[in-house]
């Protein structure tokens, strides 16, 4: 019996046909390659011709070269497939060129719908991002709280909106859009999200600002996912998030697992300069922002989230964070992002 | 594959990843302060080298592989395994 099956009636859609992962080789994508083979589905697993894929061929999965800029190849891939998993929207490395990254952004969205819809693809699974989602009028905002326009927020924000404006309005094949909040948890092997607990780990300074962050452990972001790609019938839009808190806090709860304290909040306008200025240091010179912008832009426009509708559709039963850090922290030992916790000699133990 | 070559191989796979001869890149030289590589490239270099030896490398063998060398080394290592 799969994990899904296990759920009865909310999930008990059947497996799907053959299902390609575009981003595989990926943070989330390695959790969903996880998790539908936990369901029984071996995935045809999309990656492009440079980037690491040792962790899959770990997995022995299937993988096909896509690059998104190429249809032949999205054609290539997707012959014969029933869900396309989408994992691989474009993510601007720095957010200083807004008119490059839509162009980007949308031009790659577009290929990988037409080719969908070209080979008789049913259902695409767009995985977007909570920067789309707006404040609610009263409590957590839902999925149908959507920015009635771009934003502005910055150059992220204003390209997942176009982005998930262009999916909604498919209507060659059935296109479903997922939210994920933060996503936290193994498999994170470029340090994005979890830059922060891992400069927390290493006891280094952790340049912020302070707002709402809705978190969410990447393989329950990985299972919710495996469902709607089984559902029958499902929703449209679904936000997928664990709860939601202050930063601060959250750094905070971090800090007590590495026994350091987080130093305090910057204003988000010296936050915002202070990113603004990383991310021309490193785009001239090389090498990552201390302090990305789209990631001040999250925080400080971050909203609480409601994700009733994933948990009553999908039968999702989120991770506490806690559960969520210390399996975050063993992986990261065990692939030396974080140092190796010192065993106690013979002596130590014995006295 | 004899791994006498595999310094042969190693070598120009690294001169893909960063702006430095083929013939400039010595064993001692460190991956990151001395060629320039991020963690993702190293990483990529790693996963590269995996597939064109079709070498059985996991994530956790290559953790501590921070010179040039080290990786000859890597390599070395995983193809005796392949062939034993």
């Amino acid at each position: 019996m799969t994990p899904a099956d296990s759920l009865g009636g909310a999930v008990n859609g059947p497996a799907p046909g053959q299902v390609l992962v575009l981003g595989s080789a990926g943070f989330l994508g390695l959790n969903l390659v996880d998790a539908l083979l936990a369901n029984g589905i071996t995935p045809r697993c999309g990656r492009r011709k440079r980037t690491n894929v040792l962790a899959l061929r770990q997995r022995r999965v299937p993988m096909v070269h896509v690059d998104l800029d190429s249809p032949e190849e999205l054609a290539a891939a997707m012959a014969g497939v029933d869900v396309v998993f989408h994992l691989a929207g474009h993510y601007p490395k720095f957010s200083l060129d807004a008119a490059a990254a839509l162009k980007t952004g949308l031009g790659q969205l577009d290929r990988v719908l037409d080719a969908a819809a070209a080979t008789g693809v049913r259902r695409l699974i767009y995985v977007s991002s909570t920067a789309t989602v707006a404040p609610a009028a009263h409590g957590p905002s839902t999925e149908v709280d959507v920015y009635p326009e771009a934003p502005g927020f910055g150059t992220y924000h204003d390209l997942k909106w176009h982005m998930e404006r262009r999916a909604a309005r498919e209507s060659r094949l059935e296109v479903i859009t997922a939210c994920p909040g933060a996503c936290l948890g193994p498999w994170d092997l470029r340090v994005a999200t979890s830059a922060m607990l891992v400069a927390l780990g290493r006891g280094l300074e952790v340049p912020h600002p302070d707002g709402i962050v809705s978190w969410v452990d990447a393989r329950d972001v990985a299972e919710g996912l495996v469902r709607l790609g089984r559902l029958p019938k499902a929703p449209h839009r679904v936000l997928l998030s664990a709860g939601s808190m202050s930063l601060q806090s959250m750094l905070e709860l971090a800090g007590t697992h590495y026994g350091v304290k987080p130093s305090r909040p910057m204003p988000a306008a010296e936050a915002i300069a202070f990113a603004d200025a990383e991310e021309a240091r490193a785009h001239a010179e090389g090498g990552r922002a201390a302090l990305a912008r789209e990631l001040v832009d999250l925080i400080v426009h971050g909203v609480p989230l409601d994700s009733t509708l994933a948990r009553a559709t999908l039968g999702l039963v989120f991770r506490p964070l806690e559960d969520t850090l210390a399996a975050f922290d063993e992986w990261a030992r065990r692939v030396r992002i974080l140092p190796p916790i010192a065993q106690p000699s013979p002596q130590e133990v014995q006295s | 594959m004899n791994p006498d070559t595999t310094d042969a191989r190693v070598i120009p796979m690294i001169s893909q990843l960063v702006p430095v001869k083929p013939e400039d890149i010595k064993p001692e030289h460190r991956l990151r302060e001395d060629l320039g590589m991020d963690s993702v490239a190293s990483m990529e270099l790693l996963s590269m080298l995996a597939e064109e030896l079709e070498l059985d490398v996991g994530v956790e063998d290559v953790a501590d592989v921070h010179t040039v060398g080290a990786t000859i080394e890597l390599a070395k290592k995983f193809l005796a395994q392949k062939a034993a």
